[in-house]
């Protein structure tokens, strides 16, 4: 997995950590926090290394003082002093602007919340060095320059940062060195003064930016119609049209009705009002883990899920094997997906690997309708490169697209036309790619 | 119904309900902590088998209690091990010890005494009845207490909601396993003990019928917390204790159908409760 790797974080520097999927960054994480051992070479540690998973490892029914005082708990006379565990969590929180109800259950929290007590949990254990796993995946743009205005205050005191990451933007725009990894070898390590951010990139990928292909006009007739549609609680009256050779952007802040909106399309939930759309349909849904695959079985498994038939030309009650070999084979050599054989279990694939066969098996059989929701959510620069192509090269052959992301930059790229979708409802709409990011922001945080 | 006949109702209905009550205190602790608890049956049998055996040959019941406990907690054992060490699904595991124990106590009756089916009398313990009655319930005032307030508490919620997390947190998920599985099949085996040595003084097959699966029902409708689990294994004995008040009294109706209904009370209790209740999230899940 990691070959002669050597890597220093020092004190109060905020060091980011680079690389495609699958080169080795949460590996190289783990053993530099003692979760794994090395088959070769040591680890010099002045002080404990904090690590914050990518995947939160909270405790879900517990409360947030809990999480953070286990296995440390203060005491008096035998039992847990929970005063002083809610005033030490207040403590922390006032210190690096971590502010958290204690009292709170970690079921009740926001992604974002939730990170804050992921992060209370290790600074409560006073680490020298702080490793963040891809910490922004899932945040807000909001919420990302919070993290980073706590990360500011943890180097001042001293604290050296590791940042796991792919997004270049947050390298240059916080961090002081950047350390790129590519397949399990370090190529690159640099002050973030004495390099560029298409150098970074190059020595990601080993190769060049791939880039996507133009963005030219497309005319077709309407192919979604969506009128007054509601979702208890999520949202209610939307109207929506979306054209064949469409891509539909939906811009918002997470939790805002999008994933009732696109559950309500996809048919997963139950809604009030009109849906018409075509029967051919591709799903890229939200949570790959959760939503898309199932991680213990196979490649060729996972791509057969949920269209079993689709491999076979005639009508059959049994699966053809032979037919969803080649399928899947079509997929993985299509868009991408690098794994050492289809009869693999999904879950050696790192995730971007993974997202690329759920995008492949949502567009292999040329739906007219796709949902793709967040579908480059947590994935590198060379994936996301390969969906965005593929959305893309989609839109071109007719299918109509309702892309929903959490990132304008995505929406901006890959959108014919923008609608902002602010607590259930619409509230503007910006046509022929004229974006503009300052009013969709606004319309994102209006009541 | 005179008063006395309900003080006697109530009565009853404490002491047909307390070794469903420590059964179940058993079961909220292995629960907690991640095991799968169906080998409560099969424990509180052990218990019961080894107190009469023990307490016939040294001719001293305490000694015998105290044998049936660790027999008890030597299942309970056996089954953390199996479930922690080598990663055994712990239904299975749990129906193989209702298993073996249900018949290693019915061939020792032939083995030992020579004669199936039932112990001859032994020397019992029926004076602590209402100590041991009283006892429980306190015991679980005191669990409540130190799963909600100790740090040994928090550490074993921990572990039955995410092993992972409290492995990180610097706890041994597998030592808690193991440690509250052993004190689970110690309750059990108390509550069988209570059978055999407190209301009775021997040991027949079949004498726990049933009691180790009402106490798992107990656990989960009192949503996993001694103080419910404890609750509702009384109104189990209530059940129990209507059930032998109204023998006789209604002539029309088998008295079968009478003894059958704690069990179908469990039943009814369980399915409205199926779905309602969310049991600790790695309950059932081989760490790591």
């Amino acid at each position: 997995m990691l070959d002669d790797v050597d890597l220093t974080c020092e004190a109060g520097e905020i060091h980011a950590l680079v690389g495609e999927n699958g080169a080795g960054k949460s590996t190289l994480a783990a053993i530099a926090a003692g979760e794994l051992a090395t088959d070769a070479g040591e680890i010099e540690r002045s002080g404990r290394i904090g690590l914050v998973h990518q995947h939160f490892a909270l405790i879900e029914r517990l409360r947030v003082w809990e999480n953070v005082v286990l296995g440390h708990e203060p005491q008096r006379g035998g039992t847990i002093d929970r005063d002083a565990a809610r005033a030490f969590v207040r403590e922390i929180g006032e210190r690096y602007g971590l502010e958290v109800d204690p009292d709170a259950l970690v079921e009740s929290l926001p992604v974002g919340i939730r990170q804050r007590v992921e992060l209370l949990r290790e600074l409560a254990r006073d680490p020298s060095i702080l490793i963040l796993d891809e910490p922004t995946a899932a945040l807000s743009p909001g919420e990302v320059l919070r993290l980073f205005g706590t990360i500011a205050l943890l180097t001042q005191r001293g604290v050296g940062v590791l940042v796991i990451t792919h997004k270049l933007d947050e390298v240059f725009a916080h961090a002081g060195r950047v350390t790129v990894l590519r397949r399990g070898r370090i190529v690159e390590e640099r002050p973030i003064a004495a390099t560029t951010r298409e150098r970074v990139a190059r020595a990601m990928i080993g190769g060049e930016i791939p880039s996507i292909p133009a963005h030219e006009p497309t005319h077709g007739a309407i192919a979604v119609r969506v009128t007054d549609l509601a979702v208890t609680g999520a949202i209610e009256n939307l109207s929506l049209q979306i054209a064949a050779g469409e891509i539909l952007g939906i811009a918002g802040v997470e939790g805002n009705g999008q994933t009732a909106l696109a559950d309500a399309l996809a048919g997963l939930t139950a809604f009030r009002g009109s849906v018409e759309r075509p029967s051919s349909i591709g799903v890229i849904p939200q949570d790959r883990l959760l939503e898309a695959v199932i991680p213990s079985w196979s490649l060729l498994e996972n791509a057969m899920l949920g269209r079993e038939r689709a491999a076979s030309a005639k009508p059959s009650w049994r699966i053809d094997r032979a037919a969803a070999r080649t399928q899947c084979t079509a997929i993985v050599e299509r868009f991408d997906v690098r794994a050492t054989s289809i009869d693999a279990p999904l879950s050696t694939l790192s995730g971007g690997n993974q997202q690329k066969l759920v995008v492949g098996r949502a567009l292999i059989d040329n739906p007219a309708f796709v949902i793709a929701y967040n579908p480059t959510r947590g994935i590198d620069i060379g994936a996301t490169a390969t969906v965005h192509t593929e959305l893309l090269a989609a839109r071109n052959r007719g299918a109509a697209i309702l892309l929903v992301s959490f990132e304008l930059d995505e929406l901006f790229a890959l959108s014919d036309r923008i609608l902002v979708i602010a607590r259930g409802a619409l509230r503007g709409e910006f046509a022929d790619r004229r974006f503009d990011r300052e009013a969709i922001g606004r319309l994102m945080v209006s009541a | 119904m005179t008063l006395s006949l309900v003080l006697s109702l109530l009565a009853l209905a404490f002491v047909r309900g307390t070794p469903i009550l420590l059964a179940s205190l058993g079961g909220v602790l292995s629960e907690r902590s991640g095991i799968v608890n169906i080998a409560l049956e099969g424990e509180m049998t052990a218990g019961a088998f080894a107190a009469a055996l023990i307490s016939y040959f040294t001719r001293d019941p305490w000694i015998g209690a105290i044998g049936g406990v660790a027999v008890g907690a030597g299942v309970g054992f056996a089954l953390g091990f199996a479930a922690t060490r080598w990663r055994v699904d712990q239904i299975v595991a749990g129906m193989g010890i209702n298993l073996i124990c249900t018949g290693g106590a019915a061939f020792g009756l032939i083995f030992v005494f020579n004669q199936a089916g039932v112990t001859p009398q032994v020397p019992a313990i029926n004076q602590a009845l209402w100590p041991m009655v009283i006892g429980a319930i306190v015991l679980a005032a005191v669990l409540q207490w130190a799963i909600a307030r100790t740090p040994i508490g928090l550490r074993l919620r921990a572990c039955g909601e995410n092993p992972h997390a409290a492995r990180a947190a610097g706890i041994d998920p597998l030592a808690v396993r193991l440690y509250a599985s052993t004190i689970a099949g110690a309750l059990a085996g108390l509550g069988g003990v209570f059978l055999a040595l407190g209301e009775l003084n021997l040991y027949s097959d079949g004498m726990i019928a049933g009691r180790g699966f009402i106490a798992l029902a107990a656990v989960i409708f009192g949503r996993w917390t001694p103080l419910g689990a404890a609750g509702v294994a009384l109104i189990f004995g209530l059940l129990e204790a209507l059930q032998f008040a109204l023998q006789g009294t209604i002539a029309w109706l088998p008295s079968d159908f009478l003894q059958a209904l704690p069990y179908i009370a469990a039943l009814l209790a369980l399915l409205g409760a199926s779905g309602r209740y969310r049991p600790p999230a790695a309950e059932g899940k081989p760490y790591p």
